[in-house]
């Protein structure tokens, strides 16, 4: 009994191998073809082309997680369902964008009367934005990255009644670049995306987009 | 008999593990998830029914693809312009005439003389009432964003969101002066704008109203640019102006109150001639949440007429 055992494994083994063998030696062949395609395969011939892992993993490597504004609806899973704790989304800023209001629907609760920096007058939770008066009118609003959890609700505030300046994005120097971004896989409107990690931001309105908003870092508009 | 059943219960094991797999994967029932951090909207869109005086009577749907200005003409007549074109309505809401232009229209205003005048992001183009051509002057500037358009006897007033500056025109397209100019020598702040939201019209004796979103007021200046008197107060509550630059639109009743519009929280709503909060024109419930660029005029029966550019319609509003 054991010898029968011990050759149907060598079978199966011998058989893995030679699988191996060939399937490199395809791969050898292919793209010395000159088919190869952008991952260095020709992918066209095999069966299996559909459901390969091997250009996904790859391309993890070159791209990272993104978050498109356009499409988010500030839901709140950013905040609830990355891997990381906090998350690795956060709120960010397209100063050029930005009115400086006094009364900013992404700083203040709805319904705040008197404007001031009042805990209770903030909507973020974590208290995590930032006013600072520059000059009459104008305040500037920044992000502690330390406490935002990237709950947006300051972005829809900003958006319902400001320029949307207030945006979320993936902080690549957080963020795990997980195969399967599980806030990707939970977002309701497919807001996530692969992008070249090379240009990681989708942010919108970073450069004077909108003639008349000249507004700088920092400063006042002109 | 011991062994098969085992492999009976086994299978019907399987098949229980399958079946659960199956109903897992493939079951139409999403995992319900509240959203802890929800932005409450509707409780700041809530208003008072009994502070609302006005009800829609009449809805007029123009064919333009996209429509952002609105005038009341000559016997009442309604001017829509929008996206290459321009249709006109009798006060019934039946259709009574159109032309088409090239490019999108911002803003416009009629003459006594039935000129009417659009503003086409930075220049202005004049049209006669068929739609012939009268004129088109010279851009200011590449960055100039024309968002609103009052004509007088003599001038025709021009505001400029991009410049954040209101120019006043004499009637062939000569630039006259420049209003609210930022000028820190003399200490005129400028016109704070934060987005592309800037209305002017002119009063029940003609006189300037400029409005000032950034600051949440309207501001009455002299044809010099002098700045007279100014009123409004940033707020969310009904008495104010809400967001970061409101009101977008405003209009004249024949008493000299006003009308005003704001997006963010859209509301339509009228005040005083001294700027008291009278009473709600159409409440926050009346429109799409997000509708922006409420354009307004009043025909001669104080009617408020409402442009909605989100649901593409045309709505005039009467007292109940
Ligand atoms: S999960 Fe999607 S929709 Fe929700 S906040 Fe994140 S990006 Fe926006
Ligand atoms: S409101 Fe939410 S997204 Fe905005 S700064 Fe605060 S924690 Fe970050
Ligand atoms: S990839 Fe991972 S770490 Fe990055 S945002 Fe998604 S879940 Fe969070």
């Amino acid at each position: 009994m054991p010898g029968r055992r011990e050759f149907l494994n060598t079978l199966m083994r011998g058989g893995i191998l030679a699988a191996l063998g060939l399937l490199s030696g395809a791969v050898i062949f292919r793209s010395r073809d000159g088919k190869s395609c952008s991952y260095g395969f020709d992918c066209s011939g095999c069966s299996r082309s559909k459901s390969c892992m091997l250009p996904a993993a790859l391309e993890a490597r070159q791209t990272v997680w993104q978050l498109d504004m356009t499409k988010c609806i500030q839901c709140g899973r950013c905040a609830t369902n990355c891997v990381m704790s906090p998350s690795a989304v956060k709120c960010t800023h397209a100063f050029a964008m930005c009115g400086y209001c006094d009364l900013c629907g992404g700083y203040f609760k709805p319904g705040t009367k008197i404007l001031t920096t009042a805990a209770e007058n903030q909507l973020c939770p974590t208290n995590a934005l930032k006013r600072k008066f520059i000059e009459d009118p104008f305040f500037e609003y920044t992000i502690d990255e330390e406490l935002c959890i990237g709950c947006g609700k300051c972005v829809k505030g900003c958006g319902a009644f400001g320029n949307g300046s207030l945006q979320l994005q993936v902080r690549h120097d957080r963020c795990k670049n997980c195969n399967e971004c599980s806030i990707a896989r939970n977002c309701p409107s497919q807001a996530f995306t692969r992008v070249p990690a090379n240009k990681p931001s989708l942010m919108r309105g970073l450069g004077k987009e909108r003639p008349g908003t000249a507004a700088k870092k920092g400063g006042v508009d002109a | 008999m011991k062994q098969k059943i085992f492999i009976i219960a086994g299978l019907l094991l399987l098949i229980a593990v399958i079946g659960i797999m199956f109903t897992d994967l493939f079951s139409g029932k999403k995992q319900e998830q509240t959203n802890p951090y929800d932005y409450k909207m509707g409780e700041i869109r809530k208003t008072d029914s009994n502070q609302t005086a006005y009800t829609e009577l009449l809805t007029i749907k123009p064919a333009l693809v996209e429509i952002h200005a609105i005038v009341n003409g000559d016997g009442d007549r309604i001017y829509v312009a929008g996206k290459n074109g321009l249709e006109i309505y009798k006060g019934d809401g039946k259709p009574d005439g159109n032309f088409s232009f090239e490019g999108v229209a911002s803003c416009m205003a009629i003459d006594k003389r039935g000129k009417i005048f659009i503003g086409i992001q930075d220049h202005v183009e004049v049209f006669d009432q068929i739609g012939k051509p009268a004129g088109k002057w010279k851009s200011v500037s590449p960055e100039s964003i024309l968002t609103s358009i009052a004509v007088s006897n003599s001038c025709v007033y021009v505001a400029d969101a991009g410049k954040k500056i209101v120019y006043r025109y004499d009637l062939n397209g000569r630039l006259i002066n420049r209003i609210g100019e930022k000028d820190p020598q003399k200490n005129v702040p400028g016109f704070i704008i934060p987005s592309p939201y800037f209305d002017l019209a002119l009063g029940k004796k003609g006189e300037l109203w400029i409005a000032n979103t950034g600051r949440h007021s309207l501001e009455q200046f002299s044809d010099e640019g002098v700045l007279n008197s100014a009123w409004g107060e940033a707020s969310m509550a009904i008495d104010g102006f809400c967001g970061c630059c409101n009101p977008s639109h405003f209009a004249f009743l024949h008493d000299g109150s006003f009308v005003t519009s704001e997006k963010g929280i859209e509301r339509v709503k009228i005040y005083s001639p001294k700027g008291e909060f009278t009473c709600i024109v159409a409440p926050p419930s009346a429109f799409t949440e997000g509708t922006r660029g409420l354009d307004l005029a009043v025909d001669s029966k104080d009617r408020i007429i409402v442009l909605d550019p989100e649901r593409k319609q045309v709505r005039i509003f009467v007292k109940k």
